[in-house]
């Protein structure tokens, strides 16, 4: 997708303390249990007690990050509001799916389904702004926040001001449990910090909810600028090597998806084909893999953009930025499936 | 100038039909799809009535045109099947001979066939080839077996905003091709009857026990079904190089977000009104050029109150010719925006205005009433298709005649 847009604000609900504070200071997160929860915030400041008593983590966490970024913008206009979730709110599905079984057909509360509609949470979002504006929510694994990330630069092409933008997941044991019967997490316990020194069949489970105002022209409060970005369905490594020659001359600073799992590593070394010699980070150790850990990476992305500063205790033995980055990669894939890659500059 | 978006191809299956030249058929003989359900394990398996597709899913291969394999839900045989139709009905012998993207739309995946083995999925203790049914649990897994069966490569999406899903897909596709982003999209949804779904909006009082009387006084909910329909829409310019036939023009559409409740529309239909209101000035129409409406029209009380203020505060005392189609299909949730567009196709390609069955008593909050007889005969220029769903997602399509 051509056509630039800017990042006016941010907001991540990560396993990294990153609602609040500053992040160039803040200490690095660990856990050997293969899954990286969110650290929650203190939702009372964004949400009435009453609504918050009903609504399951991940509408909490996504509620919260949209609100938190609405604030950031400075825009007090409500615009367009386009999210990506793979899993929606598990916490729901699965109680109620427990509930039809338990109580056998009858008496069922309804909130669990309610919740569990993937487009409630953009819906919640909506409600508390009263936002009449476009609306919709991408269902789609490493696809989903990409789409409603490409959604919203058509709406900006297509004259919107600015878009709320995001992305929110989360991870159950319950469902932890049943992915690791694919073998999507690795069978050892793996500590986040040794994350990249483990390549073995699968990664370490994640989530995270992740906003972020686009506008279509830059002001002095934009983190970045998103030049560019492109997905991939299925590529084949030459496929894929192909398509990042011809995105982009080599950048500043490539951040990577990278995940420790020795099944599609492949695709991140035909990244390291591509552009050899240049700086990379990988953002998985942070907050784990999940269908929409994309939004994260960006996230991460920009505020090293803005900054030109790396959190360096998040990249234990890696240095500061020894040159300005003006450019910089992203690139990103869910178990080799749904690829992307996407070109930031500052601003 | 942006490019007109044209409908070049349509494929689907129904409770009332197995392709578009069934449902047309059953839509004549105004023949309801509306039963009881052989294939949903439910305690309401007699007592709520649904529009199921009348095949068990090893029947439904066939019509997906794959051998009989796990993993392939029955939301993936349903979206297959019409979506071999309407690649079929353009033309297309080979996706990949043009960029074509793949919008699709759920939503509840392969819950259908997941809710049978859930429990088997999370117990150490049970271990088989049902665990290759554990991908099937997102929405993404449909959209995909569909895309690398028929092989989409180009873009690949799966929406998921409930009710409005497939219209959103639609609006999505043609956007990305008003943007000169791909020359040709696939669009549409697909949906399987669930134990799930039907709970869920059992649970809700949003179930009738009757057939389902949208527009009546005496409506008490909703009736679900399943089913899948696709669209394949093109580019003008794509359109006129590759000599398509043009079966009828999205001539507008909108989404608009009411952000009253987060299950419930407002009393006076205010999202209903906008995204109709903002759709038709898209296409150009004005509101006495409006022939019909295929109405979303539920029949919950909530909906049918507020689309038909929506529809009084729009058009006035010249509310045009509407009905609901769900007394045929059932409401199918994220595939019924694609079935209905289609629908409107079918109504503009034969002059023909399909009835609102199971209408006998007008609503008190209404002057109007819907169509309740088979009209023929009758010229169809343009046709709003409503879809509205939780979460305060609206969205209205505009429908055209192809003149050149």
């Amino acid at each position: 997708m051509k056509g630039k847009c800017y990042i006016q604000a941010m907001a991540a609900i990560s396993p990294q303390p990153t609602f609040e504070g500053d992040i160039f200071s803040a200490q690095l997160a660990h856990t050997d249990s293969n899954l990286l929860a969110c650290i929650e915030p203190d939702y009372k400041p964004f949400i009435p007690g009453n609504s918050l008593r009903r609504m399951t983590r991940v509408l909490k966490m996504g509620l919260t990050a949209a609100l938190k970024c609405i604030r950031e913008s400075g825009i007090t206009t409500p615009g367009p509001i386009v999210t990506g979730t793979g899993k929606g709110s598990l916490q729901d599905t699965e109680k109620f799916i427990k509930e039809i079984s338990e109580y056998k057909e009858t008496a069922l509360n309804p909130t669990p389904f309610i919740q569990s509609t993937y487009n409630s949470v953009n819906g919640l979002i909506a409600l508390q702004q009263k936002c009449t504006a476009y609306n919709n929510t991408f269902v789609h694994r490493g696809f989903s926040f990409e789409n409603a990330l490409l959604d919203s630069m058509m709406l900006l092409q297509e004259g919107a001001t600015h878009t709320l933008t995001g992305a929110f997941e989360e991870i159950t044991k319950e469902h932890f449990y049943i992915k690791s019967r694919i073998g999507f997490w690795k069978d050892q316990p793996t500590d986040n910090r040794e994350l990249y020194r483990h390549l073995s069949p699968g990664s370490i489970a994640g989530e995270g909810a992740t906003f972020f105002t686009l506008t279509g022209t830059p002001t002095p409060q934009s983190y970045a600028a998103i030049a560019d970005f492109r997905m991939l369905y299925k590529p084949t490594g030459e496929k894929l090597s192909a398509a990042l020659k011809a995105f982009t001359t080599p950048p500043d600073l490539i951040i990577t998806g990278r995940n420790g799992d020795s099944n599609y590593e492949h695709f991140y070394q035909e990244l390291d084909q591509c552009f050899p010699g240049i700086p990379q980070l990988p953002f998985k150790h942070l907050c784990g893999e999940y269908d929409t850990a994309g939004a994260f990476g960006l996230w991460l992305a920009a505020q090293i953009v803005k900054a030109q500063q790396i959190p360096v205790a998040w990249f234990p033995g890696t240095e500061q930025l020894s040159a300005p980055v003006h450019s910089l990669l992203f690139y990103n894939h869910f178990y080799g499936e749904q690829h992307i890659m996407l070109k930031l500059e500052r601003v | 100038m942006a490019e007109r978006v044209f409908i070049t191809g349509i494929g689907m299956i129904t409770a009332i039909g197995d392709n578009v030249a069934g449902n047309l058929h059953h839509l004549r003989l105004q023949q309801s799809g509306l039963g009881y359900s052989n294939y949903i394990d439910t305690i309401y398996k007699n007592v709520l009535p649904v529009a199921e597709v009348k095949h068990a899913s090893d029947a439904l291969f066939a019509l997906a045109g794959v051998p009989v394999k796990e993993g392939y839900t029955r939301t993936t045989l349903l979206g297959l099947a019409a979506m071999r139709e309407a690649l079929q009905d353009a033309g297309i012998t080979d996706v990949q001979s043009t960029p074509t993207g793949f919008i699709n739309a759920s939503t509840v995946g392969g819950m259908c066939d997941t809710e049978k083995l859930y429990f088997d999925i999370i117990n150490p203790e049970k271990t088989g080839s049902f665990l290759q049914y554990i991908d099937t649990l997102d929405c993404a897994d449909c959209t995909q077996r569909i895309a690398d069966t028929v092989g989409f490569s180009e873009h690949i999406a799966t929406i998921s905003t409930a009710c409005s899903s497939s219209a959103n897909a639609l609006m999505f596709g043609a956007r990305m091709i008003k943007l000169g982003m791909l020359p040709r999209m696939v669009c549409g949804g697909t949906e399987a009857l669930t134990r799930f779904t039907l709970n869920g909006f059992n649970s809700l009082k949003n179930v009738d026990k009757q057939f389902c009387r949208p527009f009546d006084q005496q409506r008490t909910g909703l009736n679900l079904g399943e089913g899948a329909a696709y669209l394949v829409l093109e580019s003008e310019s794509f359109a006129r190089a590759n000599n398509s036939r043009i079966l009828a023009e999205l001539s507008g559409y909108c989404n608009t977000n009411e952000a009253f409740h987060p299950t419930s529309p407002s009393p006076d239909g205010d999202g209903a009104y906008e995204a109709m209101k903002m759709a038709l000035a898209m296409s150009g129409c004005s509101l006495e050029e409006v022939s019909y409406i295929n109405v979303h029209g539920t029949a919950t009380l909530n909906n049918d109150v507020s689309e038909g203020k929506a529809l009084e505060r729009l058009f006035g005392d010249k509310v045009p010719l509407f009905s609901s189609t769900k007394p045929f299909t059932g409401h199918t949730l994220a595939a019924a925006g694609a079935i209905e567009a289609i629908y409107s196709i079918l109504a503009i390609q034969h002059g023909i205005i399909f009835p609102n069955l199971n209408f006998s008593e007008r609503m008190e909050e209404l002057n109007i009433s819907p169509v309740t007889t088979l009209m023929k005969g009758y010229p169809v220029n343009h046709v709003i298709s409503n879809s509205f769903g939780f979460g305060g997602n609206n969205a209205s399509l505009v429908i055209s005649k192809y003149e050149g």
